[in-house]
């Protein structure tokens, strides 16, 4: 059985030699824990939809269950294959858990798997809009100025209320850029209760690559910012 | 992790500053590199008689191998014509430098700045041909 990007869909047993589904974590026929080979994603191995707005306490309580299932206290005299699959499953699960937990690495992850199942964008839009770059050239100069400022001696109230009046207009794009991400997100998870086509899931991930491009940008404005206000 | 020349760039960067961008001889190229926010701005003002870049202005803000790397872009664009400037390739600037593979992105990001400015170079000299022809029209 393959999915429609021709990967495996099935696991193999090595105590037993049965089948099992990517999403299980136990042998359905010797129930053995099986060893960390074909798997599915973070959300699939966790047992959770394709989501960007996810339950955090489910989360936890998903994780909190499963790493009780595999720990490798439980495993310590097993036979060495199921230990070491202890292990392989304690690991991927912590690499997940702190993945999924994290918003924005949520969304990038999302973009991985799935431009990473044949359906790219082909990195067309691996830039920004110009009029994005020119604002945040303008206000990396603006902080420039600041900095310029402070060194020749300006008095504090000057430069301070400069930097304040530049924060403005970065702290406005940061709420913006949060705004824009948390409603695709939103659409994103409207699209994946839908099951519908490929083509309203492609434009949505499409948006959201091109939000998740700026976020370096406001941050290192914001990290100016902050360096100044505390050297 | 820097090599003597990226520092030497980096405490003595040549060419810093900005060239009138509505000048028609005056190329401006603004690009930026998302995975590390950085923003780069390269000019370069080229000579309507000899059709030699005169002159090359950079600003950076990111790291010190993306200011060396435009630093360096501006001294190697002095001098050349617009067709010399487009061979300058990204692997020039990593070999000068030394540049790490974690920082080669930084002279891919000083060529895409070489590139973007001659292009809007050549869009203003293609634009200005149009203009000159449109007005010399009526004294015909």
């Amino acid at each position: 059985m393959t999915s429609e990007t021709g990967a495996p869909t099935v696991q193999i047993c090595a105590n037993c030699g049965g089948g099992a589904p990517l999403d299980v974590h136990f042998c359905p026929q010797c129930t053995k824990i099986l060893s960390l080979g074909r798997h599915g994603d973070y959300f699939a191995f966790l047992g959770i939809p394709r989501k960007l707005n996810l339950d955090g306490s489910e989360l936890e309580r998903k994780f909190r269950t499963l790493s009780r299932q595999f720990h490798p206290d439980y495993f310590y005299n097993r036979t060495p294959p199921e230990r070491r699959a202890s292990l392989e499953r304690s690991s991927y699960l912590n690499d997940a858990y702190r993945t999924l937990k994290q918003p924005t690495a949520r969304i990038e992850y999302l973009l991985e798997i799935e431009c990473a199942s044949g359906r790219a964008s082909g990195g067309a839009s691996s830039q920004v809009p110009p009029s994005l770059l020119e604002e945040v050239f303008a206000l990396n100069e603006e902080l420039d100025t600041v900095r310029e400022m402070r060194e020749e001696g300006v008095p504090l109230h000057e430069w301070r209320s400069r930097l304040d009046r530049a924060r403005g207009p970065i702290e406005a794009k940061r709420a913006k850029h949060e705004r824009d991400l948390e409603a695709l997100s939103a659409e994103w998870d409207a699209l994946v209760d839908q099951e519908t086509n490929a083509d309203d899931r492609m434009r949505v991930l499409n948006l959201l690559r091109e939000r998740m491009l700026e976020r370096n940008y406001i941050q290192n404005l914001l990290a100016g910012i902050e360096r100044e206000l505390t050297e | 992790m820097y090599s003597n020349k990226v520092i030497d760039h980096y405490e003595n960067p040549r060419n810093v500053g900005s060239l009138p961008k509505d000048d028609p001889h005056v190329g401006t190229g603004l690009v930026g590199a998302p995975e590390c926010g950085d923003v780069m701005k390269l000019q370069v003002k080229v000579n309507p008689q000899t059709g030699i870049i005169d002159d090359a202005k950079f600003k950076t803000f990111g790291c010190g191998s993306a200011i060396a790397s435009s630093s360096l872009a501006t001294e190697w664009l002095k001098g050349k014509t617009v067709d010399q400037a487009l061979a300058i390739k990204n692997t020039d600037i990593v070999n000068e430098l030394s540049l790490p593979p974690v920082k080669i992105h930084c002279s891919v990001l000083a060529e895409d700045a070489i590139k973007a400015a001659i292009s809007d170079y050549r869009k203003k000299q293609h634009g200005s041909v149009t203009v000159e022809e449109a007005t010399a029209q009526p004294n015909a």
